[in-house]
């Protein structure tokens, strides 16, 4: 009978020196990988730090390059949003990390203070006006896109910002309140009025009863603040207004 | 509809809210009323300062033809503030000193402190000393009218007899 490792004593030796080699060998080899690897992460990171410092002005300051850059960076699988405490050198070195902060803080800006008149929600557009406005043309032009990759940098604050949709429109909530379905609907034929609303309108879009558009209304007025009453309107003589759906210029 | 600021015939330029109809009307939630007594007060306040008017009445809201029309009325947009909600707004402006009722014991007409009492004081004693009239015996009259227009002329004198008059010293040593 043939036995690879022999017989006897001497066996165990022998196994024990292959064991020994293999190990040896198996440690050159992946020694030699993670060297490979950190020259392609070294390779990597120098084309990326080429091309940050090539384009970084007009990954800032161009939204279309920007939004192409920013769908490479997910297809090959970095988030170059990610701050620096996660993304290490990465957002460093674009200084992406900041410039999102950045816009984060002006973004905030704007909500906060246009909350007292419009209740907390503001539609996405005005907010990108004012956020643009704010920026001044230096700043370079900025998108919705940037507005939403903004506005999720902001969650880890737990302050509640939110894209919401509002028939069929964008708005951001700046408040943390849930509306409900008649809110919303509510809100979405402001929009189309530039603002006023009366029951009339609700009753004949949407098919409610006068009882649920005035409760609806009321609601908004007296509970939530995100509707404004005019007691003085031509037709009506009882308006509302909804602050969020009015473009101010101011 | 686009809310804009407008410049009015005397060159005021009103903030874009004074376009806003629900402006003109006393909102029953309180904490929307708060913004809007807050955006009163300082509109109030700066046409105030713009046109140098010391006095504003309840009247003012319920007459035309005054020299409050161009803020308390927007006939832009068919709209003016109620006597009943600009009563509201001067009672939150006296608790918050920024205007007292005048005279006192009513609450029809209040005296407006678009500057408190303590930076009128500071613009007197800066008139007095620019024109070298400190330590001089002032009337009252030689302050709010003097030969050269100051930034004093016209103040309204409360609770001043005829004949009266000031002496500003130099500020301490």
């Amino acid at each position: 009978m043939h036995r690879r490792g022999g017989v006897g004593l001497a066996a165990f030796d022998r196994q024990e020196q292959s064991n020994r080699s293999f190990a040896q060998l198996s440690s050159a080899l992946s020694q030699s990988q993670v060297e490979h690897l950190h020259s392609q992460l070294n390779q990597f990171r120098t084309a990326l730090a080429r091309f940050a410092s090539t384009h970084r002005e007009s990954i800032k300051s161009d939204p279309s390059f920007r939004l192409a850059f920013q769908q490479m960076c997910s297809s090959i699988g970095v988030d170059p949003l990610a701050g620096p405490r996660k993304g290490g050198w990465w957002a460093e070195m674009l200084g992406m990390g900041d410039w999102q902060y950045e816009l984060g803080v002006q973004i905030v800006d704007v909500c906060v203070s246009t909350r007292e008149r419009n209740g907390g929600l503001i539609e996405m557009t005005e907010l990108v006006r004012l956020v643009s406005k704010l920026r001044g043309v230096s700043g370079g032009t900025i998108t919705e896109d940037d507005v939403m990759r903004s506005i999720k940098t902001l969650e880890p604050l737990g302050a509640g910002y939110q894209v919401v949709n509002v028939g069929g429109r964008k708005m951001v909530r700046s408040v943390v309140k849930e509306l409900d379905e008649d809110q919303s609907a509510v809100l979405a034929v402001a929009q189309q009025e530039g603002g006023r609303i009366v029951e009339d309108i609700l009753v004949q879009r949407k098919g409610w009863t006068r009882e649920r558009a005035r409760a609806a209304l009321e609601n908004m007025v007296y509970r939530d603040g995100l509707c404004w009453l005019d007691d003085q309107d031509e037709v009506y003589g009882r308006a509302y207004w909804v602050p969020s759906a009015m473009q101010w210029d101011v | 509809m686009s809310l804009s600021t407008h410049t009015t015939q005397s060159g005021f330029l009103l903030p874009s809210i004074h376009s806003a109809p629900p402006f003109f009307t006393q909102q029953p939630n309180l904490a929307t009323q708060s913004i809007l007594t807050e955006q009163w007060t300082r509109l109030i306040l700066a046409y105030a300062r713009y046109r140098r008017l010391f006095i504003l009445r309840i009247e003012d809201a319920e007459t035309t033809g005054n020299e409050w029309d161009e803020v308390l009325r927007n006939e832009r947009i068919n709209r003016r503030i109620l006597p009943s909600h600009l009563s509201h707004i001067l009672a939150s402006m006296v608790a918050t000193n920024v205007a007292a009722y005048e005279p006192a014991k009513q609450t029809r007409t209040v005296l407006l402190y678009w500057r408190l009492p303590e930076e009128w004081a500071e613009v007197l004693h800066n008139w007095a000393t620019s024109t070298a009239q400190l330590n001089t015996i002032l009337t009252f009259y030689d302050i709010t009218d003097p030969p050269i227009e100051s930034e004093l002329s016209g103040i309204p004198l409360i609770g001043v007899a005829d004949g009266e008059g000031v002496r500003i010293f130099a500020g301490g040593r």
